[in-house]
């Protein structure tokens, strides 16, 4: 057993802000073992005050570039809550097929960039390609058509054009929408050679579980796999009705850590995990038939409590995602796809809208003066939820990995950390170069 | 699909960061028509985005905010041969990106445009705010020069 073990994985820069990994072990004995994150305080809620009602989605979808269409469905769905806007089916179904793209986009980058080298033992996707090379194409191939899908969608692969409060400015043809679906029918094929290359290494996933509460939308009426509608529900609940979404301050009871300088949340317990394996975890029942055959694939069944095996979840949302959009896409084309006026009236009015992220469930609520300009702004990031639940999961990791030896050991912490699939450095992106010619 | 594309990079929301962002938009308003080859697009903070963006073009031009040790406000025009990042990949997030390593990946696809070049502006301040800093938006004039400069040598 290794009697001392010091591990200090520091990624912190001024601007781009990582988590910390500490660990100190000395004669055995754990003497901190701690996740922090050190990330310059954001203020984008503060940015949005005194902006008018159609401007916030504008500015919040730049709060991230992986979620950006998700930070604008949630704004625009706060929006549309505090002004009373009705939204028509047609638009609704729209959005969603929207939505599942950055789903499609998110959890195939995340499984195959980040998450395969772990598997594949190499450091980066980029020297993975002549290590697996018809492997990381049909990533990447996937990858592409996710981009395409929300080009086609949302106006652009990031930071969507086509949002508005009321509907959409700008909808896909009929022709558009049909080609969308040959697209996605035949990226199945490429979704189970992942899921099937995934499998072949996913021994490399460690056994670990820790007793987990997870917190997800839920969707009644009709029941539904959701990542949009419906309301808030927990592992936890037992029972209990779920949590209409305008009271999500009191399911994620956001307090500070003084290792983070982001917020970390608790309901009911210390901390909780959201993401692809809590929507699993309360929704599975619901999944496509694809859905159910990659969790089958991978024994993947409900109360999975291996935070590992959110990655395995993202393939499975991979497949229902693709395969429920197929559905959605029959269903348009059946009823017709015609072009809608957005009329709005600004009135004052507080409203909340709440979708999932890729990474787990996602808050927007803000408030608007008679004029329809904004006076209250608060936003409840996935990540941001997860962080406690990741210390408790590095408390439990620790003692029980650490005879592999302190690389070993900060290797399986990195993995944990990364199957989280966090979004800690996300508003920028810039380069940091030196000339060597 | 166009032979060329413009991709302004970066965030308007964290001040000099969204100095890509800006340029694109302004060059397309000005003069977007006069290139009726090249696309021009606010890629944003979209990092990976980038790998299918600028696939199988003839050429992509992207103009990004870049620490290069300069004064504020300095753009220099460079290839990706050219520098070696500096950048510290932590690789816990999929929202961090490094765009030498997404051309580095998109060679090695054997998708990669024939030229590849970066124009990288030094900021002066990279903070939580909308608008540049006083010294990089009088500059805005003269960064579109030579852009257009780059274009009409096409």
């Amino acid at each position: 057993m290794s009697k001392n073990i010091n591990i200090h994985v520091h990624h912190l820069t001024r601007v781009e802000g990582h988590g910390n990994i500490v660990v100190n072990v000395t004669d055995g004995t754990i003497e901190k073992c701690e996740w922090q994150v050190p990330e310059a305080p954001r203020f984008f809620e503060a940015m949005v005050r005194g902006r008018r009602w159609d401007d916030i989605q504008t500015i919040v979808s730049r709060i991230c570039g992986i979620c950006s269409i998700t930070h604008s469905l949630a704004s625009t769905k706060a929006v549309e809550d505090a002004l009373d806007i009705e939204v028509s089916e047609q638009a609704d179904t729209l959005r969603i097929l929207m939505h599942y793209s950055e789903q499609l986009q998110s959890h195939v980058l995340h499984v195959g960039y980040l998450v395969a080298p772990d598997l594949f033992t190499a450091p980066s996707v980029v020297p993975l390609v002549p290590k697996a090379p018809d492997a990381v194409k049909t990533i990447i191939r996937a990858h592409r058509v996710a981009n395409q899908w929300s080009d086609l969608l949302a106006g652009r692969t990031t930071h969507p054009t086509t949002l508005k409060p009321g509907g959409l400015t700008k909808i896909p043809t009929e022709k558009e929408l049909r080609q969308l679906q040959e697209t996605l029918k035949a990226t199945v094929n490429d979704l189970v050679t992942i899921c099937e290359v995934v499998l072949s290494v996913a021994d490399k996933l460690p056994n670990f579980t820790r007793d987990t509460e997870y917190i997800s939308l839920k969707q009644d009426n009709p029941p539904t796999y959701t990542f949009y509608h419906g309301d808030i529900t927990s592992t936890d609940c037992n029972g209990d009705g779920p949590v209409h979404i305008r009271d999500w301050e009191k399911v994620a009871n956001e307090y500070v850590s003084p290792q983070s300088t982001a917020k970390w949340t608790r309901w009911h317990r210390d901390a909780y995990a959201v993401g692809a394996l809590a929507r699993f975890n309360n929704n599975a029942d619901l999944l496509s038939p694809l859905g159910k055959k990659v969790a089958d694939m991978f024994g993947l069944k409900k109360g999975n409590c291996n935070p590992f095996m959110n990655n395995i979840a993202q393939l499975v949302e991979c497949a229902h995602v693709v395969e429920t959009s197929i559905e959605m896409i029959d269903r348009l084309l059946t009823n017709g796809l015609k072009e809608e006026k957005i009329s709005v009236t600004p009135k004052a009015g507080r409203g909340s809208g709440c979708v999932e992220a890729p990474r787990g469930i996602l808050f927007h609520t803000y408030e608007f003066d008679k004029n329809g300009d904004c006076v209250a702004a608060n936003i409840c990031i996935p990540t941001n939820q997860n962080h406690a639940n990741i210390q408790k999961d590095f408390e439990a990791f620790v003692p029980q990995f650490m005879d592999r030896g302190q690389d070993d050991l900060r290797h399986g912490m990195e993995m944990l950390v990364r199957s989280y699939d966090p979004c800690i450095s996300c508003s920028t992106h810039m380069l940091n170069v030196e000339f060597v010619k | 699909m166009k032979e060329t594309i413009v991709l302004g990079l970066g965030n308007p929301l964290m001040g000099d960061e969204g100095i890509g962002v800006r340029i694109v938009e302004e060059l397309e308003s000005a003069c977007g028509k006069n290139f009726p080859q090249a696309d021009f697009l606010d890629a944003g903070t979209g990092g990976m985005s980038i790998l299918h963006l600028i696939a199988g073009r003839k050429k992509a031009i992207l103009i990004d905010c870049a620490l290069m040790g300069e004064q504020p406000g300095t753009i220099k025009r460079f290839t990706p041969d050219q520098v070696r990042s500096q950048k510290i990949l932590a690789h816990q997030s999929l929202h961090e990106a490094d765009i030498l390593n997404i051309i580095d990946l998109s060679r090695q696809l054997g998708e990669c445009p024939e030229e590849v070049v970066i124009f990288g502006i030094e900021p002066e301040s990279i903070t939580e705010r909308i608008g540049l800093s006083f010294c990089l938006d009088q500059q805005i004039r003269s960064y579109l020069d030579l852009l257009i400069e780059e274009l009409e040598e096409m």
